[in-house]
């Protein structure tokens, strides 16, 4: 709940207020939907929409979205999702389910992602982010009849690659060798010692490893973060296994 | 005494075979604390286990049959403590159980990422292969009449005090509440195996640990609803079932408990278990709630488990694993552990034992034995239970035959599965991708809205 109220307010809109229903243009880069108000009354056009009022007293939000009917690379428009309204006499419950177009039987069908024949990889990532962005903020109930069958590993590792890794390694290949040219140019200027030169001295080679090994594990600040929470973890489980070996030594 | 033994050592190390190992503790000279040789005594060593679990019912199992006098307590004879109620395969062939205990044979599980996406374990199981589900109640009064057989005093009592003697050989004083009346037993010896509230551990001021909470509902479903449980659990993921743990349907003897666990969020721990409702609500349509019920779990060993002449064991000592949540196991396992080492040290009740006795005996040997698998899981947990990125990793790679097969017969057999090199290289390389994957999806995810 706090992550679309974040994102509600990190936007350049007037300030929302919970529950109220305000209009407020907003534009995305990366998708070019816009997100007009939403009126509870829909008409029968594009619109994956949700509002999800809790009824008990949980922090009742008001994610107003709608999608436009927006003529993408795979040009299918998004599909009318359907509103069922809780009977109950509290405050209605509106409950959703992930609805796509190119959601068939559980499972993303991949005809519909052709771009000039060819499965549009990008897409079919995409859309895939989008569902579990939707489930994590609306979580469905798991059913028999309905069972979600979709299996990662069908879009292949090259398209991940050239997505994803690709970009991020010319990125990290280009300040490299930047930095290593500045680094032995000024390292040659300092000692006198040329590159070849250089690269034959055991201690510039240590170097040189550690920091490749660096730059290929440590991608961000946040894998160093995570993998220290990780290591103090282990370590106080650790620590708390070896306590009662500690009362030992003391007496001792 | 002790310089003769550790000169025969000596002596023979020289001649023994390549192949013996030498117990290099024993090597160690004696410390001052008199440890060498206890004095015999002149009536059996007397010890109360104070809990009739599967722990508590297993240490008199052992100390009973070993010789040594026993006193069992139990204050509920009847109850249903709340549990999962699942065995492993090994419990089964190492405590001799009978399968007339076995209500459900649990041949397949369903695991559930946040998004849905679902994995089927169990077609690596062979046949005879299958996790065990039984009331607790059947189990605990099984273990608990064998250990009267072999020659323990169940006593089914409330003990309310255990007195610490102020010198070294002075016994422990043992109070209870039976029948209404209050009583005293002298004993030498104290087992503490009653659970994750342990007054024995008060007493001999163990020390805190801190403790996930288990909630779970009994439900009786419709029998065409209960048919799919028939041989099926399911374990489900996501931040709306549980910020660090999983929730679980199952099956138990004719209805199923569905609930969920946490430890960094036990406030809000209605606010999971509706949210594992939400996600099995077709599944569960139709169903009544027999029975809600909850307890704390611990979450690591105490800082103290071996005080004196008192040892903990089970729930008590904080013997739960992580990732699984299992306890049964190794609270029976550490209470016949228990037991057999105060038998050995006592040689069959003949001797008073020391700490030290305990210590090498139980204690070390366990934490040898157990202590890398407790963090093996302990890792597994906080890597693939933490965020929505692990989850879904997970269940990628649970999709995997190897890695089902793996992590099923570690679960079933309590020890590490023997794989070939390459599969274990494959499977690391899988856990890598996967991982890489899983969090460009993360975040793309949270780039999404922002």
């Amino acid at each position: 709940m706090s992550v679309s109220m974040a994102l509600m307010s990190s936007l350049s809109a007037p300030n929302l207020q919970c529950m109220s229903y305000q209009p407020h243009p907003q534009t995305f880069p990366k998708t070019h939907f816009s997100f007009p108000a939403l009126t509870p009354k829909r008409a029968a056009f594009d619109g994956v929409c949700a509002p999800h009022a809790v009824a008990d007293g949980g922090s009742p939000v008001a994610v107003e979205v709608k999608e436009e009917a927006d003529k993408e690379g795979n040009g299918s428009p998004p599909v009318v999702a359907a509103v069922k309204e809780g009977g109950e006499g509290e405050l209605v419950q509106v409950v959703k389910k992930f609805e796509d177009g190119r959601w068939v039987g559980g499972t993303w069908d991949l005809k519909q992602f052709k771009k000039d024949e060819k499965v549009d990889w990008d897409a079919v990532i995409d859309a895939e982010v989008r569902r579990r962005k939707w489930l994590e903020i609306n979580p469905e109930t798991s059913s028999n009849d309905d069972p979600v069958l979709f299996d990662t590993s069908i879009i292949p590792w090259w398209a991940w690659m050239k997505r994803f890794h690709l970009p991020e390694a010319e990125l990290l290949n280009g300040r490299a060798a930047m930095v290593g040219f500045f680094m032995a140019y000024f390292v040659d200027s300092l000692t006198g010692v040329g590159l070849v030169d250089q690269m034959g001295n055991f201690f510039c080679k240590t170097l040189l490893f550690v920091a490749v090994a660096g730059v290929l594990l440590v991608r961000k600040n946040e894998d160093i973060e995570t993998l220290k929470k990780l290591i103090d973890e282990t370590n106080f489980y650790d620590k708390q296994w070896q306590a009662t070996w500690q009362d030992e030594t003391k007496k001792e | 005494m002790a310089s003769q033994l550790l000169h025969h050592r000596i002596l023979h190390r020289g001649t023994a075979p390549a192949s013996a190992p030498i117990d290099r503790r024993n090597l160690r000279p004696p410390t001052t604390c008199a440890a060498a040789v206890t004095p015999s005594l002149h009536r059996k060593l007397r010890v109360a286990v104070i809990g009739g679990g599967p722990a508590g019912s297993s240490a008199a199992e052992s100390l009973a049959s070993g010789g040594v006098e026993t006193f069992l307590f139990e204050r509920n004879t009847s109850s249903a403590k709340p549990c999962g109620g699942a065995i492993p395969l090994c419990m089964i062939e190492e405590f001799d159980l009978p399968l007339s205990l076995v209500d459900r044979k649990v041949t397949e599980m369903t695991i559930v990422s946040p998004s849905n996406i679902t994995v089927d374990f169990g077609k690596t199981l062979m046949p005879h292969e299958f996790i065990a589900m039984v009331r607790r109640e059947v189990l605990d009064s099984y273990l608990r009449s064998r250990a009267q057989s072999a020659g323990a005093d169940v006593k089914t009592a409330l003990v309310t005090e255990i007195r610490t003697p102020s010198t070294t050989n002075a016994p422990y004083k043992v109070i209870y509440t039976e029948e209404g009346s209050r009583r005293e037993l002298v004993v030498d010896v104290v087992v503490g195996s009653d659970g994750a509230n342990s007054r024995v551990a008060k007493a001999i001021e163990a020390g805190e640990y801190s403790c996930a909470i288990a909630f779970q509902e009994r439900i009786k479903l419709p029998d065409e609803k209960m048919e799919y449980y028939e041989n099926l659990a399911e374990m489900y993921l996501g931040d709306d079932v549980s910020p660090d743990f999983y929730a679980w349907v199952f099956p138990k003897c004719d209805h199923v408990a569905v609930g969920t666990g946490t430890v960094c969020s036990k406030q809000n721990i209605k606010m999971y278990q509706r949210g594992i409702r939400d996600r099995v609500k077709h599944k569960i349509n139709g169903g009544k709630v027999i029975k809600v019920e909850a307890h704390p779990i611990p979450e690591h060993p105490r800082p103290v488990r071996v005080r004196g002449r008192v040892a903990l064991v089970g729930d008590a000592a904080g013997y739960v694993t992580k990732c699984a949540g299992e306890g049964i196991y190794f609270a029976a396992k550490s209470g016949r552990m228990c037991g057999e080492a105060i038998v050995k040290a006592s040689e069959g009740g003949e001797r008073m034992i020391t700490e030290e006795d305990l210590r090498r005996e139980y204690l070390r040997k366990w934490d040898a034995e157990y202590v890398t698998t407790y963090k093996v899981l302990k890792l597994l947990e906080s890597v693939f239970y933490g965020s929505n990125v692990g989850r879904e990793a997970l269940v990628e790679l649970c999709g995997d035959e190897y890695v089902q097969r793996m992590s099923l017969d570690s679960y079933m057999y309590k020890r590490l599965a023997s794989g070939n090199r390459w599969e274990d290289l494959k499977m690391a390389a899988r856990t890598v991708g996967s991982f890489w994957r899983t969090q460009i999806v993360g975040r793309e995810m949270e780039r999404l809205k922002l």
